[in-house]
C-alpha cells in the first residue's frame, strides 16, 4: 500500500499584482505632503521655545527672514544688510499684499537689533509678523 | 496562388513586473525628501511706521495700560514691580478678567519695552507669558459661556468671544540710539 501525503491545491503565494496600486498610492500622499526645501538657509540659528504659539494656516502667504547667531540677515537667498531689507520686502508686499513675515530669529539675538529689522518690517509696510518658535513641552 | 496574411503572434504588452520597483524608487525619493515643518510661532501685527516728527501722543487711563519692561538682565518690570518672567501669566490673567464686560476702547492694552541688549530668548519668553494669559482667559470664557474650548466653538462663538477679549499687544515705540 502507498501513502501518498495529499497536497493542498491552492497556490500558496501572497498576489502581487495589487502591489503598484498600493505603493503608488503612497506615493501620491507623499507627493501632495511634500514641500521640496526652495531656499539653502545659510545662517546658524537656534529658535526660542514658547507655548502659547499658532500656527501659521496660509503657507502661501508666509515669507522668511533669517537672523543668525553672528547678527547675518538672510531674505530669499541671500544675506542682506538692514538698511536692505526694506526694499526687498516692500517689493515682496507689492506682488503679495497679506504678507506675513516669518522671523526666524536666532535665541541669542539682541533686541536692538531685532527692534531695528522690526522698524525696516514696518517703513515697507509689512505688518503682520510672526515670531517662529519651537514648542516647549 | 493564395496570399495568406501571417498573423502575428506575438503579444504586444508592456511588461509590468518592474513597475513596483519604479514605484518603490519614487516613493523612496519623496519618503526622503518629505519635511513637515508646520510653522509654528508668535504672531503679531507690528503698528504702521509713522515717522517720529509725525507721532500723536495720545494718552491711555493708567488702568487700561500693564507695561511690561525687560532690561538687559532679563529682570521684568510689571507696574512698576520687579517680578520674574514667568510670573507675567498670573498677574496679567486677574486684570484681562476684569476687563471682560467693558466695552472694547477700554480693554487692556499689554506694552512691551525692551532694552537694546535684552536678549531676544527673554522677549519671546515675556511674550508667550503675555499671550498665553490671553489664551487661558479665553479658554475659561467660554468655558463658562459655551462650555467647550476656544477651539471646538463656532467661528461665530469664536468671534464673539475675541471681541470681548482681544489681544492688544503694544510694542514700544524704540528709543533714539544714543
Amino acid at each position: 500500500m502507498k501513502f501518498e501525503k495529499r497536497r493542498a491545491t491552492t497556490k500558496q503565494e501572497i498576489p502581487t499584482t495589487s502591489m503598484p496600486d498600493i505603493v503608488f498610492m503612497l506615493l501620491m500622499f507623499f507627493m501632495v505632503a511634500t514641500t521640496l526645501r526652495e531656499v539653502d538657509v545659510l545662517v546658524d540659528f537656534k529658535l526660542p521655545e514658547a507655548k502659547a504659539i499658532e500656527k501659521i494656516e496660509n503657507k502661501r502667504l508666509v515669507s522668511y527672514l533669517w537672523v543668525g547667531k553672528d547678527k547675518r540677515i538672510q531674505v530669499n537667498d541671500s544675506i542682506v544688510k538692514v538698511e536692505d531689507v526694506q526694499p526687498v520686502m516692500y517689493n515682496k508686499r507689492q506682488s503679495l499684499p497679506n504678507i506675513i513675515i516669518s522671523l526666524r530669529i536666532d535665541r541669542g539675538a539682541d533686541m536692538g537689533f531685532v527692534t531695528d529689522i522690526q522698524q525696516e518690517l514696518r517703513k515697507a509696510y509689512c505688518l503682520r509678523i510672526n515670531y517662529s518658535s519651537t514648542i516647549k513641552i | 496562388m493564395a496570399f495568406i496574411k501571417k498573423k502575428g503572434t506575438r503579444n504586444a504588452e508592456i511588461p509590468t513586473a518592474s513597475q513596483a520597483d519604479l514605484a518603490f524608487l519614487l516613493l523612496l525619493f519623496f519618503l526622503v525628501s518629505t519635511v513637515f515643518d508646520v510653522d509654528t510661532g508668535i504672531g503679531l501685527t507690528l503698528p504702521e511706521y509713522v515717522p517720529p516728527d509725525e507721532m500723536e501722543q495720545v494718552e491711555v487711563p493708567k488702568d487700561r495700560m500693564a507695561s511690561v519692561l525687560i532690561n538687559e538682565n532679563g529682570d521684568v518690570l510689571l507696574d512698576n514691580n520687579v517680578i520674574p518672567v514667568f510670573r507675567i501669566k498670573e498677574q496679567l490673567k486677574p486684570r484681562i478678567e476684569s476687563k471682560i464686560e467693558l466695552p472694547s476702547n477700554k480693554k487692556l492694552i499689554v506694552s512691551v519695552k525692551t532694552d537694546r541688549k535684552t536678549v531676544y530668548n527673554i522677549y519671546i519668553q515675556a511674550l508667550d507669558q503675555i499671550k498665553g494669559a490671553f489664551f487661558e482667559v479665553r479658554d475659561t470664557y467660554s468655558q463658562n459661556k459655551f462650555g467647550e474650548k476656544f477651539i471646538d466653538l463656532t467661528e461665530e462663538q469664536q468671534n464673539e468671544i475675541k471681541d470681548k477679549v482681544p489681544i492688544i499687544i503694544s510694542l514700544a515705540e524704540p528709543e533714539a540710539v544714543k
